[in-house]
């Protein structure tokens, strides 16, 4: 098992080069200058002057140094924000993205899996409808429609909760909510599917059949199996949850990991966008290795595909 | 069992990463104000953006200030007016007794040199560093001996000769104080300062309360990389920890940041919110009304708005929501008094390529100033303005916004004339719009409706044919640089109030003349200004070079005037909307 | 309703609308852009027609179209209302929505064919090969979607658009469905992958090798038809995502250019049309139940094909 664990782990190490590498080529092919940060144009003798002052006018070396500050987790300067720098970016963005990352895959596991086992267990009745209709439209509508109408009906007009920003307990129900609805909506309809067949296979007409309440049967024997392809769904989900969604950080004003993503990616700021996928990486491949961990636990017959 | 672990670890996973997250509530500052994106930098050598302009002018105090409500140049860090010597080349500032730094100590004529070497170096790159070289003596010499030495060190290193550059290194490093000497700005004593400048400039003491002039603490010295006991890089530059704008900063014994404007920064959390409190050692700074103000980050403006309708901000200086028609409306008829209308300093317009022979293969017909006039005229800038951006802007026929400057008075410029434009494009070769090749107008984002409108009635006019292409910022500039287009949006917002600010920009070899315009005429015009004997011959000399500009090549096509709205609630009152968007905080009062 | 129904009721919305997209196309292509300053701008929704017929088409606009829909096109259309320049936001939804079912399939079938290629090869090379290919689908997995989008679109304008020539409107949706496909064909790989390596040690395939066949005609003959269940529930599933993330690159303000409209740039511009200071509900509602909708027959659609392609599910002893 530990071998595995540590094969595992050697895989994620250049997966997450790779990733590096791979930025790192998409990075420096797209046209525009990092360096300048307004319309103004630049004199020449400047931008040679900060290219050389920050290796940026030979790309292979830049790729080198940047490798080894990362290694020591320095990240270097940011030129989105001249005056902080990428760890400190990092470590003022990366708990929000977390918060409220972690809280929307929870409120969509606790909706999305109970309402996907009741549509599974009622189906094709009015409930299995119902459930499915609210569910889709959560995968219907873009988030940025979602989140507006949602502010501005309880922000706005109900006057309930703050207008977006960050700081107090209040401010969270409503950017995880519409985080959370995207993958509720999917992990009802991926558990409704996955209960369907499991509610079908031969160990379930068994229990039935020695006359164990319907209850246990669903709650304990079926959903360990059925919950299986959610546990993998889940992997990615929360790593992307985690880094934050953009669109619900730009809607509510939330100092999250998304928005520089996006803004460094039209800075064309090479440090920042290779930090912050280092980092996306690094949890996607944490979270994978969980998932498979859980999945060994929830079926022992899957350890050998570890 | 392993349910309850996991959720438990999870439980106080979060709640640890919560309390992280969350900040502490402090009690609500007296004036609470949104400044979206976040400041992007405080380094005065740096700034360039107007939400910079806003927080660092209020934690530090230039030689001069610019008056709340006119933003003439007024009494500064340095008393008023300052000693001019007849040829007016020669300024002697006296800095006042009670100019002080937030840590108590005088502020000196040399925290003002140190402050403006800062920018003057090549490493600080700042967008303002130009006016340096424009305006004062030796400094552009100066700062091409910097960029000659730093070229040479780097070929140098690059070339792999340590020992040479290493050699070269230490002799420069020995030349740079005396070389500096050379540049007409010194320290005469403790309280004087002496500037020298390169030729008469009747708004030097506008120019004066502009970041870049800005003094700086001793303290900084602290934070200077040395290399081999020298005061500069192994490149050569002259850089200062990045970090040394934070006010909690300690490292290498360093006090923090220190300021000496009416407020000094308390707090700075990124992305989130800036608190400024009142400087103890500032003039009469007992008599503030506000003693802390406080800057909210909200990306998201129409969010802000909201958040001001709800009462949780104060002040909004920024209003650019989807839907600013219907706000400049509102203004405009009385019904909501708080929205006020700031006539700014700034013009939009079009560039037209005047320089390339083919534009994406396709020949560029702008290269006749006949064309371009055809175009101006056939562009109808009233409905662009009332109808379609309907913002309160005013229209432009003349680069230089009118009754703005004082004792200028720009021309008339053109009027919509669609007959005339297209007997001028019949004249050109052009008639019907014929064998005009698919014209591209480049634009962004923040004005493509703008541009589609533009597009449209050039192609009902004119008969033309427009491909409009809308780049996101960086492919944008990127595109305006190379000159790939035919017609390219482009503004202007002045740095100082006089007509050569925006006329500069249109002389030959600019940096920012995007259209690449090149009339020897008027380079000859601006170069008289320069010598004209008094204001008012100064003043015609400018009107007639820009009448060449925007009645006859018309190089660019003015289309309007920004006014910028922003938002004060009924309750505070000494913030007034003026032309820079300039709002010194310690005048404002709230009566809640 | 069972899934069987909805998925009938799905593909009949969808293909209706389609056919009224298509009828409409050569009157939307000339009236979506035509913009009525004077008296039609953020007009409400009115059965009569708000702008003066006839006066707004330019010289160039006036395609050689048949009779009938000449006299369509000087009675503009204000059953929807007009945007912020007065253009008739019909004509505008009826473009915006083929513009985004056309993005929604090419995506779905660039995903499909790198992604079935890919998990093909892979699979049945096995050993090395597998590995190398695996490796690389795991390091595109690590890069966020957003970015890697935005790079893609931002790098592909740029040479599409001179590649593409003069007119660059049919370019930019080139560009948006490369890079929307480019980044969704990993999942339809491994996916493929998944199906192939299971199908590899079947007796049908052991079978065509014993009999000599060859590796490709083995990949084209036999494992394909089996595949092709697989395939289209994927493909259905990436379509509606496809239509997302376009939505998503609009709201970032890199997707589809203006004057071309597409539903999720309709939606996002129309975010912004309620709150306290204004009402245009009909430039938020109209987009949005139409994207709505659309994602809805989608989805519905895919749910469907999957109740009838997918072998394993199967009616439960306990429902």
């Amino acid at each position: 098992m530990t071998g595995r664990l540590l094969r595992r782990l050697l895989l994620g190490i250049v997966t997450i080069a790779g990733v590096y590498t791979l930025t790192f080529v998409m990075v420096i092919s797209v046209p525009g200058n990092p360096l300048q940060q307004s319309e103004r144009n630049m004199p020449p003798e400047v931008e040679q002057a900060l290219k050389a002052r920050y290796r940026m006018d030979n790309n292979w070396i830049y790729f080198g140094q940047f490798l080894k500050g990362a290694v020591r987790l320095d990240f270097g300067p940011a030129f989105t924000y001249a005056d902080w720098t990428c760890n400190q970016i990092l470590m003022h963005s990366l708990p929000v993205s977390l918060v409220i990352g972690l809280l929307a895959i929870l409120i969509a596991v606790g909706v999305g899996v109970p309402a996907g086992v009741l549509g599974a267990v009622y189906r094709n009745s009015w409930l299995d409808g119902a459930v499915l209709g609210v569910v889709l439209l959560g995968i219907s509508l873009p988030t940025f429609v979602t989140g507006s109408v949602l502010l501005t009906v309880f922000a706005v007009y109900l006057r309930l909760l703050p207008v977006g920003g960050w700081g107090t307990l209040a401010h969270l129900p409503l950017p995880c909510v519409t985080l959370a609805l995207p993958y509720a909506a999917y992990i009802a309809r991926l558990t409704r599917m996955s209960m369907l067949d499991v509610l079908g296979s031969d160990f379930i007409r068994t229990a039935v059949a020695k006359g164990l309440p319907r209850r246990v049967v669903i709650g304990r024997h079926a959903m360990k199996v059925a919950f299986l392809p959610v546990v993998s769904f889940l992997g990615p989900a929360t790593a992307q949850a985690m880094t934050g969604s953009f669109v619900v950080e730009k809607v509510f004003g939330v100092p999250g990991l998304g928005q520089h993503f996006v803004n460094a990616a039209l800075n064309r700021d090479a440090g920042l966008i290779l930090s912050t996928v280092l980092v996306f990486s690094s949890l996607l491949v944490v979270f994978n290795l969980v998932v498979d961990l859980l999945y060994a636990w929830l079926d022992p017959r899957m350890v050998d595909a570890l | 069992m392993i349910h309850k672990l996991v959720l438990t670890c999870v439980t106080l996973f979060l709640v640890v990463l919560f309390i992280n997250s969350m900040t502490f509530q402090e009690p609500r500052a007296d004036l609470t104000y949104v400044n979206p994106s976040d400041i992007h930098t405080l380094d005065p050598a740096r700034i360039s953006w107007v939400q910079d302009f806003r927080v660092a002018l209020n934690i530090w105090e230039g030689l001069t200030t610019w008056h709340p409500r006119s933003t003439e140049p007024i009494e500064g860090a340095a008393l008023f007016p300052p000693e001019i010597s007849p040829d007016a080349r020669t300024y002697r500032f006296t800095l006042r007794d009670d100019a002080r730094w937030s840590s108590g100590e005088p502020v000196t004529a040399q925290d003002f040199v140190r402050g403006w070497r800062r920018a003057m170096e090549p490493g600080s790159a700042g967008d303002y560093a130009f006016l340096f070289n424009d305006h004062i003596v030796g400094a552009a010499e100066y700062v091409r001996w910097r960029h000659d030495a730093i070229g040479r060190l780097t070929s140098l290193d690059r070339g792999g000769r340590p020992a040479e550059a290493e050699a070269f290194f230490d002799e420069h490093a020995v030349e740079l104080e005396a070389r500096f000497a050379q540049v007409g700005a010194r320290a005469v004593n403790e309280r004087t300062l002496e500037v020298t400048l390169s030729g008469p400039c009747p708004y030097f003491l506008d120019l004066v309360a502009l970041p870049v002039f800005l003094p700086c603490h001793p303290s900084i010295e602290l934070l200077r990389e040395r290399h081999r006991g020298r005061p500069l890089t192994p490149a050569g530059l002259v850089v200062y920890d990045p970090q040394w704008t934070k006010p909690d900063y300690r490292r290498l014994g360093y006090p923090g940041l220190i300021t000496n404007g009416p407020y000094q920064l308390r707090d700075w959390k990124f992305k989130r919110r800036a608190r400024l409190a009142a400087n103890p050692h500032y003039r009469r700074a007992d008599t503030f009304a506000c003693r802390t103000v406080e800057m909210l980050v909200y990306d998201n403006l129409n969010a802000a708005l909201m958040a001001y309708e709800a009462g949780y901000v104060d002040f909004l200086p920024e209003l650019s929501v989807p839907y600013d028609h219907e706000l400049a409306r509102l203004s405009a008829t009385g019904l909501r008094r708080d929205i006020h209308q700031c006539p700014v300093l700034a013009t939009y317009f079009l560039n037209f390529n005047c320089v390339s022979e083919t534009v994406n293969g396709r020949p560029n017909p702008f290269v006749d100033p006949r064309v371009r006039r055809a175009f101006s005229l056939g562009l109808d800038r009233e409905t662009l303005v009332k109808r379609v951006r309907a913002r309160g802007d005013r229209v432009a026929r003349s680069f230089v916004p009118p009754e703005t400057i004082s004792g200028y008075a720009p021309p008339a410029g053109l009027l919509c004339d669609p007959g005339e434009a297209r007997r001028l494009l019949s004249e050109a070769g052009f008639p019907g719009g014929r064998g005009l090749p698919n014209i591209i107008v480049l634009s962004t984002q923040s004005d493509e409706r703008m541009c589609q409108a533009v597009a449209r009635m050039w192609e009902n006019e004119l008969g033309v044919k427009v491909e409009l292409q809308t780049k996101e910022t960086k492919t944008f500039a990127e595109d305006k640089a190379r000159r790939r287009f035919f017609v390219a949006r482009g503004n202007w917002y002045a740095d100082y109030n006089d007509p050569t600010t925006f006329l500069d920009c249109l002389a030959t070899g600019n940096g920012n003349n995007d259209s690449g315009y090149s009339n020897p005429e008027y380079d000859d015009l601006l170069r008289r200004a320069e010598e004209a004997a008094d204001a008012a011959s100064r003043a015609a000399v400018l009107a007639r070079a820009e009448a060449l500009i925007v009645e006859r090549d018309c190089p660019i096509l003015p289309i309007l005037h920004y006014t910028e709205p922003i938002a004060i609630q009924p309750y505070v009152t000494g913030l007034s909307p003026n032309a820079r968007l300039w709002f010194p905080f310690r005048y404002a009062r709230i009566e809640r | 309703m069972s899934a069987h129904r909805r998925a009938i009721a799905g593909a009949v919305f969808l293909m209706s609308l389609t056919g009224v997209g298509m009828l409409a196309l050569p009157v939307a292509m000339d009236w979506h852009n035509v913009q009525d300053l004077e008296s039609a701008v953020r007009h409400p929704p009115s059965w009569t027609p708000v702008m003066a017929p006839g006066r707004f088409l330019s010289p160039r606009d006036q395609s050689s179209h048949k009779e009938l829909v000449w006299r369509l096109a000087h009675r503009p259309v204000s059953w929807f209302g007009h945007d912020d320049l007065g253009r008739s936001l019909f004509y505008r939804l009826v473009l915006g929505f083929l513009i985004s079912l056309a993005i929604g399939i090419g995506s779905a079938a660039l995903a499909v064919g790198i992604g079935t290629s890919w998990g093909a090869v892979a699979a049945y090379a096995g050993g090395r090969t597998d590995l190398i290919l695996m490796r690389i689908v795991d390091v595109l997995y690590g890069l966020p979607y957003t970015l890697v989008a935005i790079l893609l679109e931002i790098a592909l304008s740029g040479p599409l658009t001179v590649l593409m020539g003069e007119d660059s409107k049919a370019a930019q949706i080139v560009i948006l469905f490369l890079a929307i496909g480019g980044v969704s064909w990993p999942t339809m790989a491994r996916v493929v992958r998944g199906q192939v390596l299971s199908l590899r040690h079947q007796p049908f395939v052991e079978a065509a090798r014993a009999l000599g066949a060859g590796p490709l005609h083995i990949l084209r003959r036999h494992l394909l038809p089996n595949l092709v269940g697989t395939i289209v529930v994927y493909a259905s599933l990436v379509v509606p995502q496809a239509i997302l993330q376009e939505s998503f690159l609009s709201f970032l303000g890199i997707g589809i250019q203006q004057p071309l409209p597409s539903l999720g740039r309709l939606a996002a511009d129309g975010v912004h049309a309620v709150n306290t200071f204004v009402s245009f509900w009909w430039l938020l509602v109209f987009p949005c139940g139409m994207l709505g909708l659309t994602l809805l027959a989608l989805n519905f659609i895919g749910d469907g094909l999957r109740d009838a392609l997918d072998p394993k599910s199967s009616a439960g002893l306990l429902s």
